[in-house]
Parts: structure tokens; sequence; C-alpha cells
């Protein structure tokens, strides 16, 4: 039966080819989907990571210091490191903005001490050592030595660094905190939250701590609907595949039931013709998702304006998700193949 | 060598609802070596008998001996295992799958039974260059002429060296040049080793066969007179499936023309009092009976040969029959 699958492949090479371009197609962009999913659900868990604190001290009522910005002040930062537990505490300023450079563009801006902790691993150049420099994500598109303006504050870029983007793979600038100060609040010394090292067992009146663990799930929250979103629209990419490669699959049955009633009559047994209806539909499958991944990878990655995560894992996922595809495709010409009628050979064409 | 033997046997299928029997209690044995030509008109059951010879039908009654072998009986591996090694078919339209090769589609029952590659390429070239076409053993079914692909076809046959070889309607797509070919091959296909049964209604095919069956259900030529028949309620005058030999004239009571459903249940399609004429089709065209001609009430019935009905009814009898719509 592979001797006729192949042959049949060869046969009909010109409709599979189309059918595998539009399969890839459909596997590049659920690929790609995959790739911004898992971008999207790392991107909580690694601004936290980046921003190294033990402990957040936000205002009562306050649901995180990413989603919802209230303005305390600076000052509450001794308050909050003379707690017991704690060995330090910085005032921290996080905020949107838009930036502008090339384009304007949403941005996010996270205002750290100079002198303190958070900055992240710096990729190109170094960290501000005082007002106007700042380290820029690397999905701004910027270099080193860039100027940018934020809400109007002319900064210059000294570094840049990769895996500091949220919201959605919005760019973060990391700024000295006067800096901050100055977009959000005029140059008053307010502040968003308290970033402490060691964990305060309470929190002064009117604010509580949140762990890391609250502040990434709460800003896993926001972005839930939108990675549903996604993985919804990336299980309709697999159906669309799967009916391409079945839809093919079913016409080749269709044209073939004359050659099946031969075969049955010659002693093929039904098992035997529906491999064969599989195999095929497995390879045409297998090699879309090739061209797939390939399409993806090299093609429609480089459109994305902010780095994917192109894990390995989502090639095997595609890999199996192809067989599977292949299997439930060579379904649709199951019944074509294993209820023809031997007898039909004998009927004139 | 085996022979073959066919006993008491019926096929059924079903036609618009009713019971269609292209083969009524058939009898035939064949011996070993012999090509028998199986000659009738299209319906006879030609196609059928070697359907069933093949066991891709499975009879309603009566048996098929391959030798020891009870072929009708046959069943799952069994019957995979006969399908594939004691029978090779040739089909009216070649049947080549048309992306393969002429030797990979010789190659196709060797490998379906498990034949190893180089085996099967070996036996491929063997049987190519039996059937004249070594030189076009890579050409695909649509690069090679009818008579070409009806070679291959033969080869493909072969492969297994079976014992029974069915061929139908073998010339049935051939042009005359193409047809001498075909036709000394299948004389040569068949040797003392093996049975050959082609279904045909090419008369060109009569001096290659050892033996002619006649399938065509003929009109028993009248000897003597036809019968007057006196029927009481409920007898019948012939039956569905009967050969046809004469026509019949009600003369006194009522017959019903009865219909055999695939039910099991019978339909009256007809009740036709004195003066009405019945059973003229099967006579007129070498039909069998259609239905079952019942008398409804103690009848009298009167047989007519075709050519006193031919008179009766005048230039165009046939014309008038179709017409009237009786059976």
């Amino acid at each position: 039966m592979w001797l006729l699958t192949l042959r049949d492949l060869q046969w009909r090479r010109r409709r599979f080819v189309i059918a595998v371009l539009a399969t890839a197609m459909a596997f590049a962009m659920s690929l790609l989907m995959s790739w911004v999913n898992a971008r999207l659900h790392g991107e909580p868990g690694r601004i936290v990571a980046v921003l190294d604190t033990d402990a957040w001290v936000v205002e009562e009522g306050t649901s995180g210091p990413f989603t919802a910005s209230t303005v305390i002040s600076a000052d509450l930062a001794e308050t909050v490191a003379a707690l017991p537990s704690v060995s330090a505490a910085q005032p921290v300023v996080l905020l949107h903005s838009t930036m502008q450079a090339r384009s304007v563009r949403d941005v996010n801006v996270i205002g750290l001490p100079v002198e303190g902790w958070g900055w992240p691993q710096i990729r190109h150049g170094r960290s501000p050592t005082g007002p106007g420099e700042t380290v820029a994500d690397i999905a701004a598109g910027l270099g080193v030595g860039d100027e940018v303006f934020l809400a109007g504050r002319r900064l210059v870029v000294v570094g840049t660094a990769a895996g500091v983007s949220y919201y959605f793979g919005a760019p973060t600038f990391l700024v000295p905190l006067a800096d901050a100060q100055a977009i959000a609040f005029a140059g008053q010394p307010f502040a968003t939250a308290i970033a402490t090292d060691g964990v305060p067992s309470s929190a002064p009146a009117g604010f509580q701590v949140l762990s890391p663990a609250e502040v990434e799930a709460d800003l896993a929250r926001i972005l839930e609907s939108s990675t549903q979103t996604i993985g919804v629209l990336n299980a309709l990419l697999i159906v669309m595949a799967a009916g391409i490669i079945g839809s093919i699959v079913y016409l080749s049955a269709l044209e073939r039931t004359r050659d099946f009633a031969v075969l049955k009559a010659t002693g093929a047994s039904s098992g035997a013709l529906f491999a064969g209806l599989a195999a095929q539909a497995v390879t045409l499958s297998l090699v879309a998702a090739v061209a797939g991944a390939a399409l993806a990878r090299f093609v429609l990655t480089p459109l994305i304006p902010f780095d994917v995560d192109l894990t390995a894992s989502s090639f095997v996922t595609l890999a199996a998700t192809a067989l599977a595809v292949g299997v439930l495709a060579s379904l649709a010409g199951l019944r074509r193949a294993t209820g023809v009628d031997p007898a039909l050979a004998f009927r004139a064409a | 060598m085996p022979d073959l033997s066919v006993a008491d046997l019926t096929v059924e299928y079903s036609s618009g609802g009713y019971v269609a029997r292209p083969l009524d209690r058939l009898d035939l044995d064949i011996s070993s070596g012999e090509l028998v030509l199986l000659l009738g008109a299209s319906g006879s059951g030609k196609t059928t008998l070697l359907s069933v010879l093949a066991r891709i039908l499975t009879p309603r009654s009566g048996s098929i001996r391959l030798g020891d072998t009870v072929v009708s009986d046959l069943e799952g591996a069994a019957l995979t295992h006969y399908r594939r090694h004691t029978v090779g078919i040739v089909f009216q339209t070649f049947n080549l799958v048309p992306s393969l090769g002429a030797a990979e589609n010789v190659q196709v029952p060797l490998r379906l039974a498990g034949v190893g590659r180089a085996r099967a390429q070996a036996r491929a070239a063997e049987l190519l260059e039996r059937v004249g076409l070594e030189d076009r053993a890579g050409h695909r079914p649509g690069d090679l002429s009818g008579g070409q692909q009806q070679r291959v076809a033969i080869a493909r046959a072969l492969a297994h060296d079976p014992p029974l070889v069915l061929a139908d309607e073998p010339t049935a797509h051939l042009d005359y040049i193409q047809v001498e070919g075909v036709l000394r091959l299948l004389r040569d296909v068949a040797s003392p080793e093996r049975i050959v049964v082609v279904a045909s209604h090419d008369e060109r095919l009569l001096p290659l066969a050892d033996r002619i069956v006649e399938l065509t259900p003929r009109a028993a030529p009248a000897h003597g007179a036809p019968p007057r028949l006196e029927l009481a309620a409920g007898q019948d005058a012939f039956r569905q499936g009967d050969a046809g030999d004469f026509v019949y004239l009600v003369e006194e009571g009522e017959i019903e023309l009865v219909r055999e459903r695939v039910d099991g249940s019978q339909e009256v399609v007809a009740r036709l009092g004195p003066g009405r004429y019945f059973g003229e089709l099967a006579p007129l065209f070498g039909l069998r009976r259609s239905a079952t001609a019942r008398a409804a009430t103690p009848a009298v019935v009167q047989g007519l040969t075709l050519a006193d009905f031919r008179r009766r009814m005048g230039v165009g009898a046939a014309t008038q029959v179709l017409r009237s719509g009786t059976v």
C-alpha cells in the first residue's frame, strides 16, 4: 500500500502541493500564535522576576502595582524599611506612557532609584548613572546613544535589555526615579508602590503587602481573555488545517473508488486501504507542518514587533498536532475506502 | 488441477425494491484446462456469474466448488486468501491503477499478498515479457493503448499463477487490431493447469472456446402446439425468472401479474381479464419473466407462439407491447 500511497501523491502532486501550501499557512499562523501566547503567558513572570522584589507595598484596595497606579508618598519607603523582616525598601514608579522616537508608541515606564535594585541585565551599554538616561527594552527598537522622548521628557538610551516588555509586548523603559517622577508627578516625590528586600510581616495602616506571585497573577489576569482568544483562534486554525487535508484526502478517495474496488477484489483488506489513505493524509500533514514551521520561523517571525518565544516544545507540539490532523483527516475518506463494494470493479466505467 | 463445479446456483439482488434473480438454479461443470466462454446478452448474468466465481458476490443459494474448496462457503481470511491466490480477474475496463506504471500494476496483487519487493518486480518483469510489454514496464496506463492496457490487466491477473482466471468482456473496448493480440493471449493463458472463464457477447471469441455456455434465457422453441392451460385459482402459468416461451391470451377468468419484493412480499402489478395478452416481453426480447402470472380466479389461457402473436398484432407488435406497458 505504501507504493500506491507514494504514487498517488506523485500522480496528484499539483493538488497536493496546493493543499500543503494552504495547510502550511494555517500551521505557520498556529505556530506563531502559540509563540505569541507563550510570550504573553511568560510576560508577567519575567517582568516580576526582573524587578527582583521580595514584596510589594501598595495602597489598600489596589489590585497590584502594574495594573492600578495609585499615588503614594515616596517617603513611605523609609517607614516600610523599618518594618520587621525588611532589610531595605525603595519607592518605585510604574506607569504607561508614550514614546516619541521615530514614531509615537505606547510604552511602559518603570522608575527605580539609580542606586537601588531591579535594574535588568544589560545586553548592550550600561545602567543609568543619573537623570536623563534610560535602559530600553530591545522591543523598542532603539540602540545605545539614541534619543527618546517619554511624555515629552528627553532621555538618552544608555543601555538595552531583553525580555522587559509587558502588556502585550509593549516595550519598557527603565528610568531613574527622578525622571519617572518628573514624567508622572511633575517632579513631586511620589511613587506608585514600594518594593522591599525581605517580606514585611504587616503593612502600614492603609496599605497592603503583595507577594511577587500575587503581583504576577494580577498582571496575568488582564492577559487572560487575550490568551484565551488566541487559544480559540489557534484551535480554529488546526480545524481548518484538518479540513483542508480532509477535503483533499476525501476527493482523492472519491476519485479512487474504482481503484479501491479493484484492490478489494484482488484481496486487499479494508484496513490496508484505510492505512494507505491515513499514510497519505499524515504525509501531507507532516510536510505541511515542516513548511509551516519554516514559514513561521523565517518569514512571519521577523514581522512581529516583539520577540517571540521560539520554543522547541512548540515544534514538537506542531508535529504531534500534524500527526493528529492527518489521522483525523483520513477519517474523511474512511467510508469511501472501506465501504466500497468490490463488485464495482466489474461495472463499466 | 481442480475442476470447477457450480450447482443449483441462485443469485438475487434488489432492483427498485423488487427481487432480481440474474442467476437462477444454474448448474455448470468446467474441467481443468478448459477455456469456457459465457455468452449472453446484457443482463443475462454473465458478469454476475464471474463476480460469484470471484466471490465478490455471495450467492443466495447453491454451491461453487473448485477442487476440494467450497468457494461459496469461504469467509474471512480464507476468502481473502482465495481472492489473492486462487483467482485472477481481467476486468472489462482494464481497471489499472492510473498512478502506477505497468510493472507496478502487475506487482499490486503480489505486494498485497506480502510478496517481497524484489520477487514482485522479477515476477512482474516476467509477466510483462510474456504479454509482450517488457519495453512498456514504466509506462502508466494513460500512456498505453487499450490493447496494451488489457495485456497488462491479463498479466496482473496471472501474477499469482492462479488456477482460475476470469475475464469480463476482455475485448469490449478494443479495436480489431488490438483484439487479435488479446485473443491470442487468452488462448495462451488457458493452459492445462488453469481454468479460464470468459464472459462476452463478442462472437469473435467463439473459435477460442473449448466450451460455450449460453446464459441468455432463449425462448424455448415451440415444439408442437402451444398449450391451452386451465388454471385453478392460485395456480401459476409461469413464474418470475423463468425463460420466456409463449405469449398467453386470457380466454376466461382473471390473471394477476405478481412481482416479488425484496422483503418477501408480493405485489400485484396488473390484473387481466378475457381478451388480454400477457407474457409477451420475455419471448419477444429474450428476457426472463419479470413477474409471475397467477390465476386470480379459475381461468383458461391460450398459449401463442411468437409468430402467432405477431400475426395477430400485425407489424410493429414489439412497439405496441412496449407502449402498452404490460409485462
